[in-house]
């Protein structure tokens, strides 16, 4: 329900995408559903008991993160540490810190907030990439997929997220020299942590074997 | 591992019938606000009826735990767990009534376009209890390092100058106050009739409102 100035809405009412095979967590992107433009803030599930509600990843941005369990229960993994986390857990996390999540019940939700502290939020377009990553995957709306990574492209011209997350959308749609094309613009913008990511991005994989690889990525 | 479970939180309970869970403070979160509310009992308030005029932020109120009934510019809406609302307009009166006494709400907030600052009521919600009970120096301490973190914040300055009052600090009371109204002169008008500054009203140098 959408009023001048306010929405209501129930979490379960946000669209779902999810990841790349059937262990990856399911987006529920609550920022760009709602236009929420202070900070980071999205929902995650898993696709049931034992998947991941959220990725192993460790924000070297520079984001400070808090996972907030609305509902079933998750168990956290921060740096080599384990937590069980049922409905009702807060758990936060520094920039550049390891981090997961897997569910341990059915229907398992994660509020995840996130921004980097003294800075100004600008939404990097990781959400729309997951996305077009979901349609891409489920080949139910291929062109829907690819429109959705030309217009991130033209809204953040100057990013690196951008072009290694298109270099990503490409490799998996099968057009290695398009991946290849936008993953050296990628390394010429930010060679450190591209360099860092690119190694053990599972997404990636059909480039590695292309003599472009070792090329690039010396 | 930085992890707690939202009933583990602080419970700071204000005058207004709602009790603060300082989710932010807890973690030492500077890069957003994000806090958690319950109502005192069943039937109280839940989140406080305000605006975020002041502050520009826009609000996200959403129900963890039990039923609560918003008031948004008017409008009733009874929300239950994993319901929200967004408040993108800052000027929108809200307010909540919790239905159940184990309702809880998080609420998140902050100002588009701009890096995070800590907001000054934290330090005013935290020292309530001090206050309440009389513990002055309790109070000022908090206020005294809110004011270390942000210094000429003309709310802070006033609160600590009603505290210093309370504890008979008068020349400290009328030194805060004054320089809070000279930042912003609204905090003479509030001061001409704040019970806090009955002691010092008539003092010389008592800000004219």
């Amino acid at each position: 329900m959408t009023e001048p100035g306010y929405e209501i809405l129930s979490l379960d009412d946000l669209e779902r995408y999810p990841g790349g095979s059937g262990q990856e967590p399911v987006l529920m992107p609550l920022r760009r559903r709602l236009g929420f433009r202070p900070f980071g803030v999205n929902c995650w599930t898993a696709t049931a008991a034992g998947g991941q509600v959220i990725q192993p990843h460790s924000e070297p941005g520079g984001d400070e993160e808090l996972y907030v369990v609305v509902r079933g229960r998750a168990t956290f993994t921060v740096r080599d540490e384990t937590v069980d986390a049922p409905a009702g857990t807060l758990v936060h996390v520094p920039p550049d810190t390891p981090r997961r999540a897997v569910a341990a019940q059915d229907g398992t939700l994660v509020l995840a907030v996130g921004a980097k502290p003294g800075e100004a939020f600008d939404p990097v377009p990781w959400e729309e990439f997951h996305i077009a990553f979901s349609k891409l995957r489920s080949g139910k709306d291929p062109d829907g997929a690819r429109s959705i990574v030309a217009d991130v492209l033209a809204r953040y011209p100057d990013t690196w997220e951008g072009e290694y997350n298109a270099a990503c959308f490409e490799a998996v749609a099968g057009d290695p020299d398009a991946a290849f094309a936008h993953l050296q613009t990628a390394l010429e913008r930010n060679r450190e942590v591209v360099a860092r990511y690119a190694p053990d991005d599972g997404d990636l994989a059909s480039l590695r074997d292309d003599p472009r690889w070792r090329e690039l990525l010396r | 591992m930085n992890v707690a479970h939202v009933d583990e939180l602080d419970r700071i309970e204000l005058d207004e019938g709602f009790v603060w869970r300082p989710v932010r403070r807890h973690f030492g979160i500077r890069a957003f606000g994000v806090n958690a509310y319950s109502p005192r009992e069943a039937g109280a308030q839940v989140v406080e009826e305000h605006t975020e005029e002041s502050l520009g932020h826009e609000e996200i109120y959403l129900v963890l735990r039990g039923r609560a009934r918003f008031t948004i510019g008017g409008d009733e809406h009874d929300l239950g767990p994993g319901q929200l609302v967004f408040v993108r307009d800052p000027s929108l009166r809200r307010g909540a009534v919790g239905l159940d006494a184990d309702t809880v709400v998080l609420a998140l907030g902050g100002k588009p376009g701009a890096a995070h600052e800590v907001s000054a009521w934290e330090a005013i919600f935290l020292a309530a209890p001090a206050a309440r009970e009389e513990r002055f120096d309790d109070a000022i301490r908090i206020h005294e390092e809110a004011l270390a973190e942000r210094p000429d914040h003309p709310a802070l300055l006033y609160n600590l100058a009603c505290m210093e009052a309370r504890a008979h600090r008068h020349l400290d009371a009328l030194l805060h106050l004054k320089r809070a109204a000279e930042l912003d002169p609204k905090w003479a008008r509030y001061a001409e009739t704040d019970s806090d500054f009955a002691a010092i009203r008539e003092e010389p140098g008592f800000p004219a409102g």
